[in-house]
C-alpha cells in the first residue's frame, strides 16, 4: 500500500508538471471523493492496526503535498494572461502604423511658422502670378536688371509685354508679397510670406525651376540690424533644437539697404569645416537686411521714421542642408521612396 | 574673379606677413566674398629648375632618351621623351613628390622614382600641360618640353620662385559683386584692404598726353557713350611682353598674347578699365561711335560673323564698324600680326546698352561683363595714364602722334547729407566721427560738416548707381566698421494682440488630418502641365495659361487644375506601389476673371486647390472610391469647418460614367471627386493601377472661429445592435434604402441609427441582386431594452425592407 500511494504521489507530480496542467481534473483524479487517493484510504480497514497510523500520516502527507503542488500551479496560472500561448514571437515586428506625411518642405516651413509666431509674426500669401510692378518695379530693381530678362523669369503669353502693369510673370521671388502686405495693413509690420517661387534656369543638382522660399520683414520706427541678427539667431535656434551661431557680412540685393548675406555655423561640423560647408565651417543660407528706402516708399511708408529687418530663407537648401538631401530636384520628384523618409 | 595678393601690393602696402586667412575673412565680411584663397606655390612643391648636362639614347626605346639633368647640386638620369632636348637646354623638373597631370589630362598624379622600360629615372621632365602652363609656355608639338633657358634661374630653383609665381590668388565670387563696378579690377580691391586696415592707397601717376595733333573722334550717340579718348602711337611693334607681365596675366586666368594685346588686358585687370587697340593702319579718316545699321555686318576676334542691329553701338572708321562697342574688336582692325601703330581706345559705354548687345550675340566678354556693371567714366584717365607708362617702357622709342578726348557731360559727384542723429539710430551706437572720416576718406568719399549734419560728396567710382542715398553711406561705415563690431540689440516690439489666421490654420489643419489620419502623402509638383495629361483631363486648352518661355515645348500651360500633375505623379509611383494615396496643395491659374486687389495690377484668378488621389489596382475601384468619400465626407468634421454636402452637378471630364460626385457648399460646387475612366488613365499613361480623383477649391472652405464639438450626455443604458441581411436589386442605392428604415426621426425613438455594414454580389446571389447588410442601432434613455423589445424593433424595420423596399429579408 505504500507503494501505491508512493505510485500516486508521483503520478500527480507527473501530471502537474505539464505547463498547461488541468488542474481541476487532477485534483478530481487524486484528491476527489472518488479520486485514487480517497481508494486508498478507503481500503485502510484491511490494514493491520500497526500499518494503519503509518499509511494514514503517509496517505496524508501525499495529499497535503500534491494540494500544495496544486496551490503553487494555480498561482502560476493566475500570473500568466489570457489568450497567449506559451510559443508566442515577441520578436514579431510591431503592425504598421499609417506612414502618410507632410512634405519635407512643408515641414520645414511650419516649424519656422511656428517659430515666428511666438514672436508675433503674421503669416502672409501672395498670388504666384505677378505683374512686372510687384514683381521688380517696386523692389528697387533697376530697369535692365537681368533678373528682369526671360532667361531668368517665366513670362505668360500673351501678356510678355507692354508696361509693368501689363506684363504678368511667375513670381521669380516672394519680395512682392512684401509690399502687398504692406499696402493693405497698418505698421508697424512683422510678418512671413513663404511660397513658391519659380525661375527660368537649367536644372541640375543645385538648381531647380520651382522652389520654395521663405521670406519674413519686420518694419518698425526704430529696428537696428544687429536686433535682426539676434531675431535669426532665435530662430534658427528653436527650429533646430540647440544653439546656432549666425554671422552677417558684406551682401547686396537690390531692395536691401544695407544687405548682408548672414550664414549660420555649419551643422554638420559644428563649424570646425567639413565637405558640407567646403571647410569654412560657416554656411550662407540667407540674404536679408534693411528694406531699401524705395520699398518702404512703395508701400506708403516715409523711410525716414520707418526701418526694419528682412531676410529669405531658401527653404529648399535648409531642407537639404537639414538632412544631407543632394539633390534639389528630388522635392519636385513626386517619388514617395524619397518624400515617405521625413516624418 | 582671380586676384593677384602680388598685384594688390603694387598699390596698398599690405605687411609681408599679412594672414592671407584673415584678410580673405575680413574682406568676406566687409566687401565681396572670398570663395578660396590659393597659395600658387604649392601647386608646384618639388619642381625646380634642371639643367641638361648630356642626352644620351635609352638601350630600349627610340623616342626615348636619357637625360642627365642638374637638379641643383646633384646630375640625374631622367628618361623623356621630348622633342626639343639639347644638352645646356633649362627644363622643368618633376622630382619625386610633385604633382602633374599625366599628358595634361586626368587628375595630378604624384612622381616616383620608376623605371622606364628599364632606365631607373629621377623624376620627369615636364611639357607645359603636365604643369598647367600651356597658356604660358605654347608648345608647338605634343612632345616639346619647356624651354627655360632664357631664365637666369640657376638649376635647382624652385619653378615657383623662376616663374613668379609666389603669390597668393584670391578667388572672389563675382555674384558679390555685381553691384559695385569700382571692384572690377585690382586697384579697387586695393581700396578696400586699404579702408579694412587703415593702409594708405598709392595713386596711379598721371602720364603726359600732350599732343597738338587732335584725333578726329565723334560720338554719334552721347547717351550711350559717355567719353571716348583715341590716341594714335606709333612706333610699336608685335612682341612677346615682358614674362613679369605675362605671369601675372596668367595667374588670373588670361592667356597672354603679345605685348599691345596684353598690355589692354594689364589695364583692364589693374584699374578695372576695358581698353582696346585698334591696328591704326586700318582705320580709315576718323572714329565714329555711332548705332550700326541694320543687318550690318562685322566679324569679331573671336569668328563670330555679326548681322548687326540698330540697337547695338559700333566703333567705325569712315569705311563701317571696326569693333562692337564695349563688347569686342573686329578681327579686321584690331591689332594684327604686323602691327606697328594703334589706335587705343579708352572709353565709356552706358551699361543696358552693352549688356543688351553682350546678350543679343550670346558673346559676354570680361569687356562687357565690366562694362554691363557701370563703370565712371573719370576712370579712363587712370587707364589711359597706365597703358600709356607701360608702352612707354616697353617701346622707348613710341610716339603720341594724335589725340583727343570727347567728354561732352561730366559725371555729376552724388552729394548726400547724413544727419548724424539718424546715423547713430540706424546704427544702433555712436561711432567715433575720425573712425567715420578715416574709413569714407580711404574709400574716397569726401566728408564735412554742418552742425549735426554729415556732407558726403560721393567720388566718381561709387557714384554710377552704387551710392546714392543715405542709406548706403550707412552700410559703408557700418561694414568698415565691421558688421561684428556691433553690439546685439535687444529686440522691442510692442504687444498688438493674438495672431489669429482661421485660413491658414484650416489648411493646416487638412494637411494634417491628410497625412496623419488619413496615411496620405503629400507631394510638390510644377506649376506647368505636360500636354498629354492636359489632353487627357482638360476638355480643351481654352482659358488655360500659357507661359511664352516654356521649360520643355510641351509643357507651356500653366496648371489649370491639379490633377494632370498629380496624374504624372501617380505614374511616376505606379511601379513601385500596389496602393498609394497622395496629396498636394498648391495654386491653379485660369485666364479670367482679371482682379485688381492690389493697385497697379490685374491679376487672373488664382485659386488655392487641394488635390487628391487614391491609388489602388482596379479590383479595388469601388473601395477605393469609398475611402476617398471618407477621408473627403469626414473633413470637415475633423478640421472644424463648414459641412459641405455630395452631389451629382455635373460629371467631372475625366471621371467614370457612375463613380463621380460633386462637393457642395451652400449650392455653389466647391470640388469633383471621381473614378478615373478608361480615356483618361489611357492618356495619362497609367498603365496597371487605377485612382480616385478629387479636386477641391480650398479658398471656398469655411474655418469655424474656434474649435467645434458637441457634447450629448451618454446614455446609462446599453445600446443594443442588430444585423439584417437582405436582398435587393442590385442597382438599388443606399441613400434610399437608409431613408426608407429609419423614416421620419421623432423623439424618444429606439430605431436610433442604420448604419451600412456590407454589400455583396456574386456568388450565391441571383443576376440583377445584392445582399445588404444594415446594423441597427437600438436604444432608449429611459431603460434597459428587454429582448422582446429589441426584436420588435428589428421586426419593424424588416417589414419595411420588405414592403418599402420590396426586399428579401435573409437573415437576421
Amino acid at each position: 500500500m505504500k507503494d501505491v500511494l508512493q505510485k500516486i504521489k508521483a503520478e500527480a507530480i507527473e501530471a502537474l508538471s505539464s505547463r498547461d496542467a488541468d488542474l481541476e481534473a487532477i485534483r478530481i483524479k487524486y484528491l476527489g471523493k472518488k479520486g485514487e487517493l480517497t481508494g486508498v484510504l478507503r481500503g485502510m480497514g484491511q490494514l493491520s492496526p500497526e500499518e494503519r497510523p503509518k499509511i494514514g500520516q503517509l496517505a496524508n502527507e501525499v495529499r497535503s503535498e500534491i494540494e500544495e503542488l496544486l496551490r503553487k500551479k494555480k498561482e502560476e496560472y493566475e500570473l500568466r494572461a489570457f489568450g497567449i500561448s506559451p510559443d508566442f514571437d515577441y520578436t514579431l515586428p510591431g503592425d504598421e502604423v499609417p506612414s502618410g506625411g507632410l512634405h519635407p518642405i512643408t515641414q520645414m516651413c511650419y516649424d519656422l511658422n511656428d517659430a515666428f509666431r511666438s514672436m508675433g509674426f503674421e503669416i502672409f500669401g501672395g498670388p504666384e502670378i505677378t505683374s512686372e510692378y510687384y514683381a521688380f518695379d517696386n523692389l528697387n530693381f533697376p530697369p535692365n536688371h537681368p533678373a528682369r530678362e526671360s532667361m531668368d523669369t517665366y513670362w505668360l503669353e500673351g501678356h510678355d509685354s507692354g508696361s509693368a502693369s501689363d506684363k504678368l510673370c511667375l513670381r521669380p521671388h516672394l519680395t512682392g508679397d512684401s509690399v502687398r502686405y504692406m499696402a493693405t495693413h497698418k505698421p508697424p509690420y512683422r510678418f512671413v510670406y513663404p511660397g513658391h517661387v519659380y525661375r527660368n534656369e537649367t536644372t541640375d543638382a543645385r538648381h531647380e525651376r520651382a522652389f520654395f522660399q521663405y521670406e519674413a520683414l519686420i518694419v518698425d520706427k526704430d529696428f537696428t540690424f544687429t536686433a535682426g541678427k539676434v531675431m535669426i539667431k532665435s530662430i534658427l535656434s528653436k527650429v533646430f533644437g540647440r544653439d546656432v551661431p549666425v554671422r552677417m557680412r558684406a551682401g547686396f540685393f537690390p531692395f536691401v539697404e544695407p544687405g548682408f548675406e548672414i550664414d549660420m555655423g555649419c551643422l554638420v561640423c559644428g563649424g570646425k569645416g567639413c565637405s558640407v560647408c567646403k571647410h569654412v565651417g560657416w554656411i550662407e543660407i540667407m540674404p536679408g537686411g534693411t528694406p531699401h528706402p524705395n520699398v518702404l516708399r512703395a508701400a506708403g511708408l516715409d523711410p525716414d521714421e520707418y526701418t526694419g529687418f528682412y531676410v529669405n530663407i531658401g527653404l529648399d537648401r535648409l531642407v537639404m542642408m537639414r538632412y544631407g538631401v543632394d539633390d534639389v530636384r528630388l522635392f519636385h520628384g513626386t517619388d514617395l521612396k524619397f518624400l515617405k523618409q521625413f516624418h | 574673379m582671380k586676384v593677384s595678393l602680388n598685384w594688390i601690393k603694387d598699390f596698398v602696402r599690405l605687411p609681408d606677413d599679412a594672414d592671407m586667412k584673415k584678410l580673405a575673412y575680413d574682406l568676406t565680411m566687409s566687401t565681396v566674398e572670398v570663395e578660396d584663397v590659393e597659395e600658387l606655390e604649392r601647386r608646384y612643391e618639388n619642381i625646380v629648375v634642371g639643367e641638361i648636362k648630356e642626352v644620351l639614347p635609352h638601350p630600349n626605346a627610340d623616342k626615348l632618351r636619357i637625360c642627365r639633368t642638374d637638379v641643383g647640386g646633384e646630375v640625374k638620369d631622367i628618361v623623356c621623351g621630348g622633342s626639343n632636348l639639347e644638352p645646356g637646354m633649362k627644363v622643368v623638373v618633376a622630382c619625386p613628390g610633385a604633382l602633374v597631370r599625366w599628358h595634361g589630362e586626368g587628375e595630378p598624379v604624384e612622381i616616383k622614382n620608376a623605371k622606364l622600360r628599364g632606365v631607373e629615372s629621377f623624376g620627369m621632365i615636364c611639357a607645359a600641360v603636365e604643369i598647367g602652363m600651356e597658356d604660358l609656355f605654347p608648345a608647338t608639338d605634343d612632345h616639346e618640353i619647356v624651354d627655360l633657358s632664357a631664365f637666369d634661374a640657376p638649376a635647382g630653383t624652385p619653378i615657383a620662385e623662376a616663374l613668379d609665381l609666389c603669390d597668393y590668388i584670391l578667388e572672389i565670387d563675382n555674384k558679390s559683386m555685381t553691384n559695385r563696378p569700382d571692384l572690377w579690377g585690382h586697384y579697387g580691391i586695393a581700396r578696400e584692404i586699404a579702408a579694412l586696415y587703415d593702409l594708405p592707397l598709392e595713386p596711379i601717376p598721371a602720364a603726359d598726353v600732350s599732343c597738338d595733333t587732335p584725333f578726329d573722334v565723334r560720338i554719334l550717340d552721347e547717351e550711350r557713350c559717355p567719353r571716348y579718348i583715341g590716341s594714335r602711337i606709333e612706333g610699336l611693334s608685335v612682341k612677346p611682353s615682358p614674362f613679369k607681365m605675362q605671369t601675372r596675366l596668367w595667374r588670373v586666368g588670361l592667356r597672354p598674347i603679345n605685348a599691345l594685346v596684353d598690355v589692354t588686358n594689364y589695364v583692364m585687370l589693374a584699374v578695372g578699365q576695358p581698353t582696346h587697340a585698334f591696328d591704326a593702319t586700318h582705320i580709315k579718316d576718323h572714329i565714329e561711335v555711332r548705332r550700326a545699321a541694320d543687318g550690318e555686318a562685322l566679324g569679331l576676334l573671336n569668328d563670330k560673323e555679326l548681322k548687326l542691329s540698330s540697337d547695338d553701338l559700333v566703333i567705325a572708321d569712315a569705311e563701317g564698324a571696326v569693333a562692337l562697342a564695349g563688347v569686342m574688336g573686329g578681327a579686321k582692325d584690331s591689332v594684327l600680326p604686323d602691327t606697328t601703330s594703334v589706335i587705343l581706345e579708352v572709353a565709356n559705354f552706358e551699361s543696358r546698352g552693352v549688356r543688351r548687345t553682350a546678350l543679343r550675340y550670346d558673346n559676354r566678354t570680361e569687356s562687357s561683363s565690366r562694362y554691363e556693371k557701370a563703370i565712371d567714366p573719370e576712370r579712363c584717365d587712370a587707364a589711359l595714364s597706365m597703358a600709356l607708362s607701360i608702352f612707354r617702357e616697353l617701346y622707348p622709342e613710341m610716339k603720341i602722334t594724335a589725340y583727343s578726348d570727347k567728354y561732352p557731360t561730366k559725371l555729376v559727384k552724388k552729394e548726400i547729407d547724413v544727419p548724424l542723429e539718424w546715423l547713430d539710430r540706424r546704427l544702433g551706437m555712436r561711432i567715433p566721427k575720425e573712425i567715420v572720416e578715416r574709413k569714407l576718406g580711404t574709400m574716397g568719399f569726401e566728408v564735412t560738416y554742418t552742425d549735426d549734419t554729415m556732407h558726403v560728396v560721393v567720388p566718381t567710382w561709387r557714384s554710377t548707381g552704387d551710392v546714392g542715398i543715405k542709406a548706403d553711406i550707412m552700410e559703408e561705415v557700418a561694414r568698415m566698421y565691421g558688421y561684428e563690431n556691433f553690439e546685439a540689440s535687444e529686440i522691442t516690439t510692442s504687444f498688438d494682440g493674438a495672431i489669429n489666421q482661421l485660413d491658414r490654420d484650416l489648411v493646416r489643419r487638412i494637411k494634417e488630418y491628410l497625412a496623419f489620419r488619413c496615411d496620405m502623402q503629400e507631394i510638390f509638383t510644377y506649376p506647368w502641365m505636360s500636354d498629354e495629361f492636359v489632353a487627357a483631363l482638360t476638355p480643351s486648352t481654352d482659358g488655360i495659361l500659357a507661359l511664352s518661355t516654356p521649360p520643355s515645348p510641351t509643357e507651356k500651360y500653366l496648371r489649370s487644375s491639379l490633377l494632370p500633375n498629380i496624374c504624372r505623379a501617380i505614374v511616376k509611383n505606379e511601379h513601385s506601389f500596389d496602393a498609394f494615396d497622395i496629396f498636394e496643395d498648391a495654386k491653379v491659374f485660369l485666364d479670367r476673371d482679371y482682379t485688381n486687389e492690389y493697385p497697379h495690377e490685374s491679376l487672373p484668378k488664382q485659386e488655392r486647390h487641394l488635390g487628391l488621389a487614391f491609388v489602388g489596382r482596379p479590383e479595388n475601384a469601388e473601395r477605393l472610391f469609398r475611402r476617398a468619400k471618407g477621408v473627403v465626407g469626414s473633413m470637415p468634421r475633423y478640421t472644424h469647418m463648414e459641412g459641405y454636402t455630395f452631389e451629382r452637378v455635373e460629371k467631372p471630364y475625366w471621371a467614370d460614367e457612375v463613380a463621380w460626385l460633386n462637393i457642395c457648399l451652400d449650392g455653389k460646387k466647391i470640388g469633383d471627386m471621381g473614378l478615373l475612366s478608361r480615356k483618361a488613365a489611357v492618356g495619362c499613361g497609367i498603365k496597371v493601377l487605377t485612382a480616385v480623383l478629387v479636386e477641391l477649391d480650398l479658398d471656398s472652405l469655411v474655418p469655424f472661429k474656434s474649435r467645434t464639438n458637441r457634447f450629448e450626455r451618454v446614455s446609462d443604458f446599453p445600446e443594443n445592435t442588430f444585423d439584417i441581411s437582405f436582398l435587393i436589386d442590385s442597382d438599388a442605392k443606399w441613400a434610399d434604402i437608409h431613408d426608407a428604415i429609419i423614416g421620419k426621426k421623432a423623439e424618444g425613438d429606439l430605431l436610433r441609427e442604420v448604419l451600412f455594414v456590407d454589400e455583396y454580389k456574386g456568388r450565391q446571389i441571383p443576376a440583377g441582386k445584392k445582399s445588404v447588410t444594415v446594423r441597427l442601432v437600438i436604444g432608449s434613455d429611459e431603460k434597459t431594452l428587454t429582448g422582446d423589445e429589441i426584436e420588435s424593433v428589428a421586426s419593424g424595420v424588416m417589414r419595411k425592407i420588405t414592403h418599402k423596399l420590396n426586399a428579401d429579408v435573409r437573415t437576421k
